[in-house]
């Protein structure tokens, strides 16, 4: 009877207690002393998650070619091994060829848009249930990484760092429902903003309930504090039907998928605007024909601003766009 | 508690916690991952009985929280609650081979339903009717699934470190 007393009031004890944390947590969220806590874990688990998550990695990347294993029917020992060393050996190499790729097309988009970019690899998720959406990846303050700055690949956004530690960052992904990142639709330079809707796609807000919204549109990021300009996001492939409300809203899925990352890079000098080239004077002289910006000049990879008649170019996530015009002022920071 | 019986707890917990976050979280597996610490909660429950199930569910729970975005506290509450209800079915005498399966089935649901009914109170916007039902059929038949590969084991630990039965509930 005194056992269980003791349980039961154990029981009550540690709930409250949980509840309590809880609530305070709720009410002082980035200050106080259980952010501390928080930091010091975090700093704690960091490095083991790295170590464990790079030989995770390659450990799945060993599995992948497991499969292809096995279905030859030769009885001689030696060719068999042979066969299965090369399968490895192949296997291996498509994982080597995705990450080439993976760096490839971040490159083109570092390209493209200006921005120095820290690589990094995805090593870790939160504990999500199902409810969250976050991961941790390898780089940390010591690489130059800040919270609230924004995270991509060479498809697309990925989402923004929260918690930095030394050789670790939280990273808030685009699918969770506390994710919020201000879109303009490429080709009608619309106002809006996306959500983060778990594993179903985005949903994208609009300020105006006439802004023509077409299925296929390419969302791009409008550029904020935390957020470079000109991220594409993904494509809209349902606009809500009512247009008698104030504001209306479309379906967006992301070119993204942030169940299965990888390589990501964090944007270091990220700018507020759309990345752009300065118009300058033309000097005199009959040249109406020739291009009044020199070709040194960094242009944007699409208007933001101007609605135009033809679709605009803009990065896709194969990486294959090429009419995209490259900025000639690649960035000085390489991975 | 002894010294030996606090350090496996604390062991494992870590280790579960680390295997999850690198390793279970990211299997391609459709739906939501299995929660790799809530059947190691619910193992050390079965073992142990409620005491053991709601000391290791409520602080695995927080080492958890600690890593998450959502508030401290609410998996420490909700494992706190799977290890102590599951802990409650817990018996030495009468024990089938499909009672683990159960527990850890009856584990998952009571998580859950902990963290979402705190998410309810604070307004949580990622608790929704999709988030929860995609949990119930994909993360429940998946710790059930992890059961056999974790409650023997954890058993046996257990019983090494103290082999009377009496003194370990």
């Amino acid at each position: 009877v005194r056992g269980s007393r003791r349980l039961r009031l154990t029981l009550v004890l540690l709930l409250l207690s949980a509840f309590t944390l809880t609530a305070l947590d709720n009410t002082t969220a980035e200050s106080g002393p259980l952010a501390a806590v928080r930091r010091g874990i975090d700093t704690l688990f960091g490095p083991v998650q790295r170590a464990m998550g790079g030989a995770a990695g390659s450990v799945g990347r060993a599995l992948g070619g497991l499969p292809r294993l096995g279905s030859y029917q030769s009885d001689n020992r030696k060719l068999q091994r042979e066969v299965d060393a090369l399968n490895g050996r192949l296997a291996s190499l498509a994982g080597l060829q995705c990450q080439v790729d993976q760096v490839h097309q971040l490159m083109h988009l570092v390209d493209v848009t200006g921005y120095s970019v820290v690589p990094a690899r995805v090593v870790a998720v939160g504990p999500s249930g199902g409810f969250e959406w976050t991961a941790v990846i390898d780089a940390g303050s010591a690489d130059g990484v800040k919270p609230s700055q924004t995270v991509l690949t060479g498809a697309g956004l990925v989402g923004r760092t929260t918690k930095v530690s030394a050789h670790t960052s939280r990273v808030l992904l685009l699918a969770d429902r506390d994710f919020t990142v201000g879109g303009t639709l490429a080709q009608v330079a619309s106002i809006g903003f996306a959500r983060g809707n778990g594993d179903r796609p985005m949903t994208y807000s609009l300020a105006s309930n006439r802004a023509p919204v077409r299925k296929g549109d390419v969302l791009l990021t409008t550029g904020s504090d935390t957020y470079a300009a000109g991220i594409p996001i993904g494509t809209v492939t349902a606009v809500a039907p009512d247009s008698n409300a104030i504001s209306r809203s479309a379906t967006v899925a992301p070119f993204v998928d942030v169940s299965s990352l990888d390589l990501v890079g964090v944007v270091q000098n990220a700018a507020r605007t759309a990345p752009r080239g300065v118009l300058r004077p033309v000097g005199p002289g009959p040249s109406p024909t020739s291009s009044p910006c020199p070709p040194a000049v960094p242009q944007g990879p699409v208007p933001t601003s101007t609605p135009t008649p033809s679709r605009a170019p803009v990065p896709t996530p194969s990486g294959t766009a090429s009419p995209v015009p490259r900025a000639t002022a690649t960035p000085t920071r390489s991975p | 508690v002894t010294g030996r019986r606090f350090l496996l707890g604390v062991a494992s917990v870590v280790t579960a916690l680390l295997l999850q976050l690198t390793v279970v979280g990211r299997l391609p597996l459709p739906g939501v991952a299995p929660d790799l610490v809530l059947v190691l909660v619910v193992a050390f429950a079965l073992a142990e009985g409620p005491m053991s199930g709601l000391v290791t569910g409520w602080s695995a729970g927080l080492l958890a929280d600690a890593l998450a975005a959502h508030e401290l506290g609410r998996l420490g509450l909700a494992y706190g609650l799977a290890g102590y209800v599951t802990g409650m079915m817990q018996d030495e005498t009468e024990r089938s081979t499909l009672q683990p399966f159960g527990a850890v089935a009856l584990g998952a649901v009571v998580a859950l339903a902990g963290y979402v009914g705190v998410g309810l109170l604070l307004g949580d916007p990622r608790v929704s009717l999709h988030a929860v039902t995609r949990s119930l059929v994909s993360a429940v038949p998946y710790d059930v699934v992890l059961t056999p590969f974790v409650v023997p084991l954890v058993a046996g630990l257990v019983r090494r470190l103290d082999p009377d039965p009496l003194r370990r509930t």
